[in-house]
C-alpha cells in the first residue's frame, strides 16, 4: 500500500469529513441549546443546494457567480429557518419533545415535496467555480483545489465557532443556555431571540454546506434523507452540543468510511452505524460531549 | 381515466365487479419507470419514446380497434416501489400489460408480479442475465434490452484492440447488473486476450453520491484501462469526481463504459465536464456520422417534434420499441389475452428505428447490439458525441 | 400526555359507559366486516384491507412502547424487517412451511429486540431514540449488503404463499383465490395478536408500564424494576412487529431492504399518533386513515409526502389526541349536552 495512496484515501476521508462537519455543526448547535434533533436539517441542506443551482442559472457563468450563489443560498435558507422557528417551532417549546421531533419530520416531508415541485425530479449539476477548478500535486497524488478549499474551511469554521462561543458576549449566553436555560431566562436574558438566532445560524450553515457540495455531487431528490442520518452519526460520535466534538466526530466518520472500503468493502455502510451504536452504548454523550 | 375507490368497511356495499371483459375501450398498459433521482435521466426519455409510439399507433386507429393508454408511475429505481406500483396497476387500474422499469433490480422483481398475475411484461433496459435465464424465464417476460453477455463481448472485443494494455480494472454498481456486467466482460476478455490481468474491482452502491474513496483505491492499483459499468446520474457524478482527481488522465482515457453514456442524454448532463476520449455506447447514437438509415432519420425528426427538444434522446428508441413490439404481438395474436399475446411475441420480428429485432423463442430477448465509439468534441454540438458509431458485437451466438 | 390519569390512558376505550357505544361489540363487528371483504368488495378492496390490518398490528405494537410505556422508539421498523426477512427467507430459500416460518419470524424479531432493547432501555429519552435508530439502520445496512442471504439491493422477490390447501376443506373458502385465502388467514392471525396485546395492556403488567410512563422515578421508588419492565415491553412489541413483518413479506410477495429504512419507522409513528396513542384502538384507526388517504390522494397528485406532512402539522398543533382523541372529546361533549 503506497504512502501516496494512503494519503489520497486520507484526503478523501477528510473532504467527506469537512462537508459533514459543515452540516452537522448546525445540527449540533441546535441540539446543544434547544435539546431538539432537527430532522429538517437535511432538508435545509438540500434547499441550499437547489438555491445555489438556481442562482447559478440566473447569474450565469460570471466568475464570482458561484460564491454569490452560495451566499444567496445560505441566506435564503437562513430566512426560511427564521420564519419556521418564529411562526411554528416556538409554539411547541413547552410541549413533549416527541412533538418537536415530529414537527421537524413534518418539515422534511413538506420541504422535500416543495423542492420537487419547484425544481423537478432530475439530477442537477453545478460546475466547479473556475478559480478553484484546477488541482495540485501533493505527495504524488492529484488533489483538486476545491477539495483543499473544503478541507481548509472546516477547521476555519470550527475555530471561528469556538471563538464566537468562548470569547464573545453572545457566546457566553449561548453556553449559559446550554447549561441551564431556565436560569438564563430568569436572569432576564432574551431566550426567545437567542433560540431564533441559533436556529437561523444553524440553517445558514446547512444551506451553505448544501451550496458548497454542488460542484462535487449531484443535486437529487432524496439527498435530504440520506444526509441527515450521516449528520446524526457524526453528532452522536462527537457529542451533541460540542463544536469540536462534531469536528472530530466528522473526521472519524470520514476516515472510517474512506478506509473501510479497503479493509472490509461492503461493510463500511454497516460500520458507521455500528460505531454510532457503540458510542451510544458506551458513552452516550459522545467523545467530547457532556452528560445531559 | 381514473377509477375512484372507497374503502367502506362499515357499509356492506357491493363494490366493483370482477374485472372480466368490461366495456372499457382503451388497452391499459402499466408503465412503472424511474422518473426521479439519478436514473430519471434515462427513465424519462424511455417513457417519452413509448408515448410517441402510442400516439402514432392511436392516430392510425389503435390496436384491434382499441386505443392504447399508458399509465406511467415513478418507480424511483427501487425494486420495492416497482413491485408495489405494478401490483396496484394490475389490481386497481386494470392494466392488461406491463412495460417499463429501468434497472436490473426492478425488472426481475416486477417479472415475478407479471408471472403471478399472468400479465405480459416487456422490459426496455434491464441487462442482467438473471431476468430471462433458465431459472427465471416464464411465458410473460420479454426484453428489448441487450444483456450483459452481449455487452461484455462487445467491450472485450474493443479492449482487445489496445495492444499495450496489460492490466485492467472494473468499477461497477454493487447490484445484479453491475456484477453480471463485470463478470461477463472479464470472461469474454479472457477468451480474446488471456494475457490481460484484472488488478482491481470496485463496487460503489447504486446512487452513490461520493465515489472518491473508490476512485482513489482504483488509481492506486495503476490499471492500464478500465471497464466501467456506471450509468445515468451515477456516471455523471463519477465522471466529475474522477476527472478532478486525474483518474482519466492516469489511464489515458482508456475507459470503456457499456452503460449507454454515449447517449446525448448522458453527454448533455455532463456538458463540458465530459471525459472526452473514453469509449461509450448507446442503443441509438442519435447523431449518426456516416450512412444513416432513413427510418432512423425520420424517427429522430418525429421525436424532436414530439418532445419539443433541440436534441433527441438516445433512449427513446427503446421506449418506442416496447410499444411497437407489444402492438405487433397483440395484432398477431388477434386478442389481448395474455397467453395468446405471449405465444405471439415469442419469435416475433419487428422493425425498430435502429434495425430489425426479434424476441428469441427460448429466452424472449433480442440480444440487441449497441453502437460503440470514442466520445469526441464536435463543433456542431454542445456535447460529446460518438465518433463513427459501430454496432457491436457483430455477431452473437443466440439460442 | 393527557390530563386525565384516573383511568390508565391506553386501556380506555371510547365512550365507555352506558349507551349504544358500549353495547355493540364494535371490535367483533369490524372483524366480521373485514372477513367479508373478499365477497363484498373488489380485489383491490381486499388488497387495501390486508395492508390496513398489517399496519394496524405494526402500529399497535409500537404503541405498546410509545403510548403505554412512554418509550419513543425511532427504530421499530427493525423488528418488522427482521420478521419479514426471517419469514421470507425460510419460506423461499429453505422451503419451510408457514407453521415454522411464521413463529420463527416472531422469535427472531423478539430475540433481536431482547439484545438491542437491553442496551436501549439503559439510556435516557433522547439517547434511547437515537440508539433505536442506530440499530434499525444496522439492520438496514445488513439487509442491503448481505446479498447472499437477503438479496441485497435486489431483495427477495417472489416470496411464495404458504400452502393453503387445508383451507379448501372449510366450507365456502375453497372457491376463493389464494390471495384471498391468505387474506383471511392474515386477519385471523392479526386478530389473535391484537387480542393478546389488548390483554397485555389491560393486565397488571400493562398497568405497571403506564405507571413507569407517567413517573419512572416514582415507579422505581415503589420497588418496580423499571429497566426490566421496559425491556419486557420492548421484546413483546418487537415480537409482534416481527409477526406483522412476516405477514407483510408474503402479502407483498417480496421482502426488500427499503422496508427497513428509517422513514418507515416515522410512518408507523405517524399512524400511531394520528389515530391517538392514548387509546388501544387509536393506532388501527390511524392505519386505516393513512392507507385510505394515501390511495385517495395519490389518485390526484404525486405529492403525498406533502399532504402527509400537512396532516402531521395539523395533528401536532390542533389535534394532539389524534382521531380517536378528537372523537372521544366530541363524544364527551355530546354526552355532556344530554345532561348528567
Amino acid at each position: 500500500m503506497a504512502p501516496s495512496f494512503l494519503f489520497s484515501q486520507f484526503m478523501g476521508g477528510l473532504t467527506t469529513a469537512m462537508f459533514l462537519f459543515l452540516i452537522a455543526s448546525g445540527l449540533s448547535l441546535v441540539f446543544g441549546i434547544m435539546r431538539v434533533i432537527n430532522f429538517a436539517h437535511g432538508s435545509f441542506y438540500m434547499i441550499g443546494a437547489y438555491l445555489a443551482w438556481q442562482m447559478v442559472q440566473w447569474v450565469h457563468p460570471a466568475g464570482a457567480g458561484f460564491w454569490i450563489a452560495a451566499l444567496f443560498a445560505a441566506s435564503g435558507v437562513a430566512v426560511m429557518g427564521a420564519v419556521i422557528e418564529r411562526l411554528f417551532f416556538r409554539q411547541l417549546y413547552g410541549r413533549e419533545e416527541l412533538y418537536q421531533l415530529l414537527f421537524t419530520y413534518a418539515l422534511v416531508l413538506i420541504l422535500g415535496d416543495a423542492a420537487k415541485f419547484v425544481w423537478g425530479t432530475q439530477q442537477l449539476s453545478v460546475s466547479t467555480p473556475p478559480v478553484l477548478a484546477g488541482s495540485v500535486q501533493i505527495f504524488g497524488t492529484t488533489q483538486p483545489l476545491y477539495t483543499l478549499f473544503i478541507v481548509a474551511i472546516g477547521p476555519a469554521i470550527a475555530f471561528g465557532g469556538w471563538l464566537a462561543l468562548n470569547r464573545t458576549g453572545v457566546g457566553r449566553m449561548v453556553r449559559a443556555a446550554q447549561m441551564d436555560r431556565e436560569m438564563l431566562d430568569a436572569l432576564g436574558a432574551n431566550v426567545g431571540t437567542l433560540y431564533t438566532g441559533m436556529f437561523v445560524v444553524s440553517a445558514f450553515l446547512a444551506g451553505l454546506s448544501g451550496a458548497l457540495v454542488t460542484p462535487i455531487q449531484g443535486i437529487v431528490p432524496g439527498m435530504d434523507v440520506l444526509i441527515i442520518v450521516q449528520a446524526f452519526i457524526v453528532v452522536v460520535i462527537g457529542g451533541m452540543g460540542s463544536f469540536w466534538g462534531t469536528f472530530w466526530g466528522s473526521v472519524i466518520y470520514g476516515e472510517v468510511l474512506s478506509f473501510g472500503i479497503l479493509i472490509f468493502p461492503g461493510f463500511s455502510l454497516f460500520s458507521v452505524f455500528a460505531l454510532m451504536a457503540v458510542i451510544l452504548i458506551v458513552r452516550p454523550w459522545g467523545l467530547f460531549g457532556r452528560p445531559l | 381515466m381514473r377509477l375512484r375507490h372507497h374503502l367502506s368497511l362499515l357499509l356492506a356495499a357491493a363494490a366493483s365487479l370482477p374485472f372480466a371483459a368490461s366495456a372499457e375501450d382503451a388497452i391499459k398498459i402499466g408503465f412503472p419507470i424511474p422518473l426521479s433521482g439519478p436514473t430519471a435521466v434515462y427513465g424519462e426519455p424511455i417513457l417519452k419514446g413509448a408515448e410517441m409510439a402510442v400516439a402514432e399507433i392511436n392516430a392510425k386507429g389503435g390496436v384491434l380497434g382499441r386505443k392504447l393508454e399508458l399509465l406511467s408511475r415513478d418507480s424511483k429505481a427501487s425494486a420495492d416501489e416497482a413491485v408495489r406500483l405494478s401490483r396496484e396497476l394490475i389490481i386497481k387500474d386494470n392494466a392488461e400489460f406491463l412495460l417499463g422499469t429501468l434497472t436490473s433490480a426492478e425488472a426481475p422483481a416486477v417479472s415475478t408480479v407479471a408471472k403471478e398475475n399472468k400479465i405480459v411484461f416487456i422490459a426496455p433496459s434491464a441487462k442482467s442475465t438473471l431476468l430471462t435465464d433458465a431459472a427465471h424465464i416464464h411465458p410473460y417476460i420479454f426484453r428489448v434490452a441487450s444483456n450483459t453477455d452481449v455487452e461484455g463481448l462487445a467491450g472485450a472485443s474493443l479492449m482487445a484492440k489496445f495492444q499495450d494494455v496489460k492490466t485492467v480494472a472494473t468499477i461497477a454498481p454493487d447490484y445484479a447488473y453491475g456484477h453480471d456486467s463485470a463478470t461477463a466482460f472479464i470472461a469474454a476478455l479472457k477468451k480474446v486476450r488471456p494475457d490481460i490481468e484484472v488488478v482491481d474491482q470496485q463496487w460503489p452502491k447504486l446512487g452513490e453520491p461520493d465515489f472518491t474513496p473508490f476512485i482513489n483505491a482504483q488509481m492506486s492499483k495503476k490499471p492500464d484501462a478500465v471497464y466501467c459499468s456506471l450509468f445515468a446520474g451515477d456516471f455523471v457524478t463519477f465522471a466529475k469526481q474522477a476527472g478532478s482527481l486525474g483518474y482519466f488522465k492516469a489511464i489515458n482515457n482508456r475507459l470503456l463504459d457499456p452503460g449507454e453514456v454515449g447517449t446525448p442524454d448522458a453527454a448533455q448532463a455532463l456538458g463540458p465536464d465530459y471525459p472526452y476520449g473514453i469509449i461509450a455506447n448507446a442503443y441509438d447514437p442519435v447523431i449518426w456520422t456516416g450512412a444513416e438509415p432513413p427510418e432512423h432519420k425520420k424517427f429522430i425528426e418525429d421525436l424532436k417534434a414530439f418532445t419539443k427538444t433541440q436534441y433527441a434522446s438516445g433512449w427513446s428508441a427503446n421506449g418506442y420499441e416496447l410499444v411497437v413490439s407489444l402492438a405487433a404481438g397483440i395484432n398477431k395474436a388477434g386478442t389481448t389475452k395474455s397467453d395468446d399475446v405471449s405465444k405471439a411475441l415469442a419469435g416475433l420480428s419487428f422493425d425498430t428505428p435502429v434495425g430489425k429485432r426479434s424476441f428469441s423463442v427460448q429466452s424472449h430477448e433480442t440480444f440487441a447490439p449497441e453502437y460503440w465509439g470514442m466520445m469526441v468534441k464536435d463543433p456542431n454540438y454542445p456535447f460529446a458525441i460518438i465518433k463513427d458509431p459501430q454496432a457491436l458485437p457483430t455477431s452473437f451466438p443466440t439460442n | 400526555m393527557t390530563i386525565e390519569t384516573a383511568t390508565p390512558a391506553s386501556s380506555r376505550v371510547i365512550g365507555s359507559g352506558s349507551g349504544l357505544m358500549s353495547r355493540v361489540p364494535w371490535t367483533l363487528v369490524v372483524f366480521a366486516i373485514a372477513c367479508a371483504v373478499p365477497w363484498i368488495g373488489s380485489r383491490y378492496n381486499t388488497f387495501l384491507a390486508e395492508q390496513i390490518a398489517i399496519d394496524a398490528l405494526f402500529a399497535v405494537s409500537l404503541n405498546l412502547l410509545l403510548g403505554t410505556t412512554g418509550l419513543v422508539s425511532f427504530g421499530h421498523v427493525a423488528y418488522f424487517g427482521v420478521g419479514a426477512y426471517v419469514c421470507g427467507i425460510l419460506l423461499k430459500t429453505y422451503d419451510l412451511p408457514f407453521i415454522i416460518a411464521f413463529p420463527a419470524a416472531g422469535l427472531g424479531a423478539g430475540l433481536f429486540a431482547l439484545v438491542s432493547g437491553f442496551f436501549c432501555v439503559r439510556l435516557i429519552k433522547l439517547y434511547f431514540a437515537m440508539l433505536t435508530l442506530a440499530f434499525s439502520q444496522i439492520i438496514w445496512a445488513i439487509a442491503y449488503k448481505w446479498n447472499d442471504v437477503t438479496g441485497g439491493d435486489q431483495g427477495l422477490p417472489d416470496v411464495p404463499f404458504p400452502n393453503l390447501d387445508w383451507m379448501t376443506a372449510i366450507p365456502g373458502l375453497g372457491s376463493l383465490r389464494t390471495s384471498d385465502q391468505f387474506y383471511l388467514l392474515t386477519l385471523v392471525l392479526i386478530a389473535i395478536s391484537l387480542a393478546v396485546l389488548h390483554r397485555v395492556v389491560r393486565s397488571p403488567f400493562g398497568r405497571v408500564l403506564t405507571t413507569i410512563r407517567d413517573n419512572p422515578e416514582r415507579a422505581a421508588f415503589i420497588g418496580v424494576n423499571v429497566r426490566a419492565y421496559q425491556l419486557a415491553a420492548f421484546v413483546v412489541a418487537g415480537t409482534f412487529a416481527g409477526f406483522a413483518g412476516a405477514l407483510y413479506g408474503i402479502f407483498s410477495r417480496g421482502v426488500f431492504a427499503d422496508y427497513v429504512f428509517w422513514s418507515k419507522s416515522a410512518e408507523v409513528m405517524i399512524m400511531t399518533i394520528l389515530g391517538g396513542m392514548d387509546y388501544f384502538w387509536g393506532p388501527p384507526v390511524g392505519a386505516l386513515a393513512i392507507v385510505w388517504l394515501n390511495q385517495e390522494v395519490t389518485d390526484y397528485t404525486e405529492y403525498w409526502p406533502f399532504v402527509l406532512g400537512t396532516i402531521l402539522l395539523v395533528l401536532l398543533f390542533v389535534f394532539p389526541g389524534g382521531i380517536v382523541g378528537g372523537l372521544d372529546l366530541l363524544w364527551k361533549r355530546a354526552r355532556g349536552w344530554r345532561g348528567a
